[in-house]
């Protein structure tokens, strides 16, 4: 260990709840990940499973009431950031935690020029004057590759494609160049081209700037194209973590196996894609033991009543077949593997 | 590995076959059943569906009930507080009271003019104070050139409490007074001051005389009722009071529910029904047809409202002072269709674009099946709702309408005309404005909170976030 | 924008004539002209009707007479009094009714957009319970009652104070018509501040306030450059119809407070059936209202830069 934190941002334990009229949901259970820094980790999993308010959770974004961080931390660079009040919290989002969400259209202010709303993060957290915010407003605009930045800084959102938009957001967050940048499902709405310029501009953005990036996605694709580090996500839980070969390579939990299965390739054109029969548990009322219990093709009679912890260090499972007890199993195999 | 559970070998057999996968926990609700659901954990809703019964009660159910006849005049009980005490005592006709005279061979005392002191004197009740006549008689003051008389309602604390005079005498011989000024039975504070001409006493008497509420033999006997002067005798109750011509408000409250509600609850219903078919018809046919039609919607709109309910009933021939409940009807119709029109239009195309709705054509499905089976069952909760806000809007119409005279017109009691008369006599007797007033705020506010809860109970999209 | 303006225009005067049909054909709804009336009692007056509206012609050749007279900006005459024209009539009562609108409207909006905030601020806590009851009380008691409530209290008030700070009745300076405007305002008042609560708790939940506090902008910024503005929109767009509902109440509160105003003035004349005058001013206000709602959307295109560049297009 040196003085200097080897992560950028660090979670552990994360729980969050929600007070709905139907009951509690328990959206985020015992998170905890590491987020290394001029890194991207990614955040996979399919939509519901916690991943959003995970993030939000970290920027204080998500409403409380109903919601509520039960318990946990999340280190900034060695700071705590969860659960400060909003004024101290201010002086982390925007300047050193910036974030971009997935409609850039609803999450830009209809009402306002985007020029303005770039300027406005420079003015508050940098003190600059209007002149001087305006300067770099279009030099953030010609950053994230927008052509006439000095007309469409004096533009409204809807005079912008999607994809415009979204590099509007880009640098937006980007303004105060801040150390982390969480990108919650940015492409989602964009098609394919047009995601991957983005997906390229923010690895560009990372190699010059040495950004650590937080990226949400469902998108394997985008997964293996812009992350080194990877956390599957399940049910409010991580259930798998490890580098981007580890996922793709040697995967160590059924669910991910059963991910991997879903995703089209050149290969499945001939046989029909592999889906994971069966949804999600509900969360109102999280099941005892694993939460893929009801799904697992492997599961045995301890899954059923006991949560498995996380077996594994770098390249972890939360998953019982990795016990000592547990008999012989192939995906035992991964987590054993001498790179790992 | 932080947990002590520590799991056995045979832990790690195969499990069972599970319980099938897709299960869903919760029970499924079909749209009304949600709808319901919801609206009952709405309180403020809920309550306003049960006053929105009650009302329904009141109006229906009261007459049947309170068996008064609300047109029926008593001149003897006009503009009486509400109250449910009921009996009176008979009386004799009250007859001429010759009142109290100084003798003739006692000397005046001697009016000394301005420096005079005037002093307080003793009040005495002759016979028994009833709210036919209250009859008062006190000892002569010394420098007293006449007397003046004053009622209250209250223990008057000084002279400035005093207000204005009830009456005076004409002379300082006269030493008694007669009230029979709109007796009431309760407790009323007499106070005499002898006046000296150019001052009057800083110090004054004061007597609280408490009325028992009585009728006249002759009164009784127009009545049919057997009168023996002494004895007491069982009254109609007023709950409401009375009117200024003595009528029972309580009946009447309730046949002007009947006259307002018809309006506020049969126009509704129609003109949304009009409103339904013409934006229907325009929203799924579209096109050349939609604009022509929703034009002349919007000319409809712009139509100054309420100036034309008056037109309207000119020009149906209804002068001044005539009741015209039908001609409001056909006028409210008339001109309120076109905001469901719209509303209803605006539902309607959205819904052609939606998915099911395009399948369902894919599949081959016929117009009326389309909008029988897809259309109506996803505008229903709009149209309840635009319904229930229809309502309060309907009564506050007929209620300024006839509050304005331009409505339901007397002797027709509707809430609107029973608030026209009742604003007259606001600062003596406010119940005869109060009662129809409060039953005009109550309905419209429990349509509007039941509309509220409607919208928030039948369309998440709808919700006001309240 | 021009371009818009023009067309906005053009629209508005359909709109306005067919206003005016309307109003002619309601008022030969029955047969028998109301115009030949008995009740235009004296010589010059029947004579100034025959020759102003042609009473004798077909009633085809009266609507053309009609028309024309309504095109030239003449209201026509009066049936009850003498030589004395419509026109001259709402000179004399429309600015007494205008100013009390004005004001009126100025209240109901500063104070529904004020309010409104202050109950999305204090959402749920007691601010919002006690100004979320009076604008209950606003929307469901009848703006007479209103009235009434307020000359009582005014009474009180003076016999109080021992002064007569606010008359009760009557039409003079500033100190006649606050209260008058105050219970002209109430109900549209509490209109607009239920619509700004629930359009500021709307906008509190969209993406962008989401946006902006991931900026890391403060509570007040958000508040004002982001919240406000957009939540405001909404309120800007009803205020056509507000408008419409302050005119037309001002018929009660110009009777209960005995303002000489034109809606006062139209009672008077139903009450008389001056046929001539409902006429003139019902074509009068509907044309006034008319004008008023494009006023409103062409502020509004001007505030909302969406609807500006539609109209621009």
């Amino acid at each position: 260990m040196t003085s200097v934190n080897q992560y950028a941002l660090e979670v552990n334990n994360l729980a969050v709840e929600f007070t709905t009229y139907g009951g509690t949901v328990k959206a985020v259970r015992d998170v905890s990940f590491k987020l290394r820094k001029g890194t991207t980790l990614a955040i996979v999993g399919e939509s519901g499973c916690g991943k959003s308010v995970t993030v939000q959770s970290l920027m204080g974004l998500i409403p409380m009431p109903p919601g509520k961080i039960t318990s946990g931390s999340a280190l900034l660079d060695g700071e705590e950031i969860l659960g400060l009040k909003t004024e101290r919290l201010n002086q982390y989002r925007g300047k050193r935690l910036g974030m971009i969400f997935q409609d850039a259209m609803s999450a830009l202010n209809p009402t306002m020029t985007i020029g303005n709303q770039i300027a406005e993060t420079l003015i508050v957290h940098r003190a600059m004057d209007k002149k001087t915010a305006w300067v770099e407003v279009l030099e953030l605009l010609a950053l994230t590759q927008i052509s006439e930045p000095a007309r469409r800084a004096r533009q409204y959102p809807f005079e912008f494609s999607g994809g415009m938009l979204q590099r509007v957001m880009i640098a937006m967050s980007l303004a105060c160049k801040p150390d982390v940048l969480i990108a919650d499902e940015p492409t989602t709405a964009l098609d394919v081209t047009i995601q991957a310029q983005i997906l390229n501009l923010l690895r560009n953005l990372q190699e010059k700037q040495g950004l650590s990036i937080i990226l949400i996605t469902h998108d394997l694709g985008v997964v293996a194209r812009m992350a080194h580090d990877v956390a599957v996500m399940y049910a409010g839980q991580i259930v798998e973590t490890g580098s981007v070969d580890d996922i793709f390579y040697r995967s160590s939990h059924p669910y991910t196996v059963g991910l991997k299965e879903a995703m089209p390739s050149n290969k499945t054109v001939e046989q029909e894609l592999r889906v994971i029969a069966g949804s999600p548990p509900d969360l109102f009322a999280p099941p005892e033991g694993c939460g893929f219990y009801a799904r697992c093709m492997y599961a045995m009679k301890v899954c059923e009543k006991n949560s498995p912890p996380i077996f594994g260090n770098h390249h972890g499972a939360r998953c019982w077949l990795h016990h000592a007890n547990a008999p012989a199993h192939i995906l035992q195999q991964s987590l054993k593997d001498p790179t790992n | 590995m932080n947990k002590a559970f520590a799991p056995a070998l045979a832990d790690f057999a195969p499990a069972p076959a599970r319980q099938k996968m897709d299960t869903i926990s919760r029970p499924s609700l079909s749209y009304w059943q949600d709808a319901w659901q919801r609206l009952k954990i709405n309180k403020r809703a809920l309550v306003s569906l049960y006053l929105v019964l009650g009302l329904l009660i009141f109006t229906l159910l009261g007459p049947i009930l309170w068996n008064y006849d609300p047109a029926l005049q008593d001149l003897d009980s006009i503009s009486q507080a509400p109250s449910f005490s009921t009996t009176a005592l008979f009386v004799d006709d009250p007859g001429i009271w010759e009142g109290v005279l100084l003798q003739e061979s006692s000397t005046l005392p001697p009016v000394t003019g301005q420096s005079a002191v005037l002093g307080a004197t003793r009040l005495n009740i002759e016979g028994t104070a009833t709210t036919q006549y209250v009859r008062l008689s006190w000892e002569p003051v010394e420098g007293g050139a006449y007397y003046l008389v004053y009622r209250n309602d209250h223990q008057p604390e000084s002279a400035e409490d005093l207000g204005l005079p009830l009456g005076q005498t004409l002379t300082a011989r006269e030493l008694s007074f007669e009230d029979r000024l709109q007796l009431q039975p309760q407790t009323y504070y007499y106070t005499i001051i002898a006046s000296g001409g150019l001052r009057e006493a800083s110090d004054f008497a004061t007597e609280a005389v408490e009325l028992e509420r009585a009728i006249t033999v002759s009164q009784a006997l127009e009545r049919n009722l057997p009168a023996t002067p002494g004895t007491r005798v069982e009254l109609s109750a007023h709950p409401f009071g009375t009117d200024y011509l003595g009528r029972d408000l309580l009946a009447r409250t309730m046949m002007g529910a009947q006259v307002s509600l018809f309006i506020g609850i049969a126009a509704p219903f129609i003109f949304v029904l009009l409103g339904v078919i013409y934006g229907g018809v325009s929203g799924y046919f579209g096109g050349k047809i939609d604009l022509l039609m929703m034009r002349f919607a919007e000319f409809v709109i712009a139509l100054p409202f309420l100036l034309f309910m008056i037109l309207f009933r000119i020009g149906f021939g209804i002068g001044p002072g005539e009741s015209g409940i039908f001609p409001m009807l056909v006028a409210l119709v008339l001109l309120s269709w076109p905001n469901v029109a719209r509303i209803v239009r605006g539902q309607v195309l959205q819904l052609r674009e939606e998915a099911f709705v395009q399948a369902a054509r894919l599949l081959g499905a016929n117009p009326a099946y389309l909008i029988f089976r897809h259309m109506i069952p996803n505008t229903m909760g709009l149209i309840l709702v635009t319904l229930t806000f229809a309502i309060p809007m309907a009564i506050f119409t007929e209620a300024f309408l006839s509050f304005i005279g331009m409505g339901v017109a007397p002797p027709t009691p509707s809430w609107g005309s029973m608030s026209n008369e009742g604003i007259r006599s606001m600062l003596s007797t406010p119940h005869e404005l109060l009662f129809p007033a409060f039953f005009i705020s109550v309905t419209v506010l429990a349509f509007n909170l039941l509309g509220d809860g409607l919208r928030d109970a039948l369309d998440s999209r709808m919700r006001s976030r309240e | 924008m021009t371009l818009y303006i023009l067309k906005r225009l053009a629209i508005g005067i359909v709109t306005i004539w067919f206003i005016a049909t309307a109003t002619f054909i309601a008022m030969h709804l029955v047969p028998g002209n109301p115009l030949a009336n008995e009740k235009a009692t004296t010589e010059v007056i029947r004579a100034n009707l025959e020759r102003r509206y042609g009473l004798d012609k077909p009633v085809t050749e009266q609507y053309i007479i009609y028309m024309g007279n309504m095109l030239r900006g003449d209201f026509g005459i009066a049936f009850s009094e003498e030589n004395r024209s419509v026109n001259d009539i709402i000179r004399e009562h429309f600015p007494v009714s205008a100013t009390l609108g004005v004001l009126a409207l100025l209240f109901a909006t500063l104070g529904g957009v004020l309010w409104g905030a202050l109950t999305a601020i204090y959402r749920n806590r007691w601010p919002d319970y006690v100004i979320m009851f009076f604008v209950i009380l606003g929307i469901s008691v009848p703006s007479f009652v209103f009235a009434a409530l307020s000359q009582w209290l005014i009474l009180n008030l003076n016999q109080v104070t021992g002064s007569s700070i606010l008359p009760v009745a009557g039409w003079g300076n500033f100190r006649y018509m606050l209260v008058p405007a105050l219970v002209l305002g109430m109900s549209t008042m509490a209109y607009l501040t239920r619509m700004m609560r629930s359009s500021m708790l709307e906008v509190s939940n969209t993406d962008y306030i989401r946006t902006a506090r991931a900026k890391g902008l403060s509570t007040t910024r958000i508040f004002i450059f982001h919240q406000l503005r957009n939540a405001i929109l909404p309120v800007i767009t009803v205020l056509g119809p507000a408008i419409a509902i302050i005119t037309t109440g001002g018929f009660v509160v110009e009777s209960v407070f005995a303002i000489p105003g034109l809606g006062r003035y139209f009672v008077q004349a139903v009450a008389q059936l001056d046929y001539t005058v409902i006429m003139g001013t019902t074509v009068f206000f509907g044309a006034f209202l008319v004008l008023m709602v494009i006023l409103v959307d062409i502020l509004y295109s001007f505030i909302d830069p969406r609807i500006r560049l539609q109209a621009e297009q």
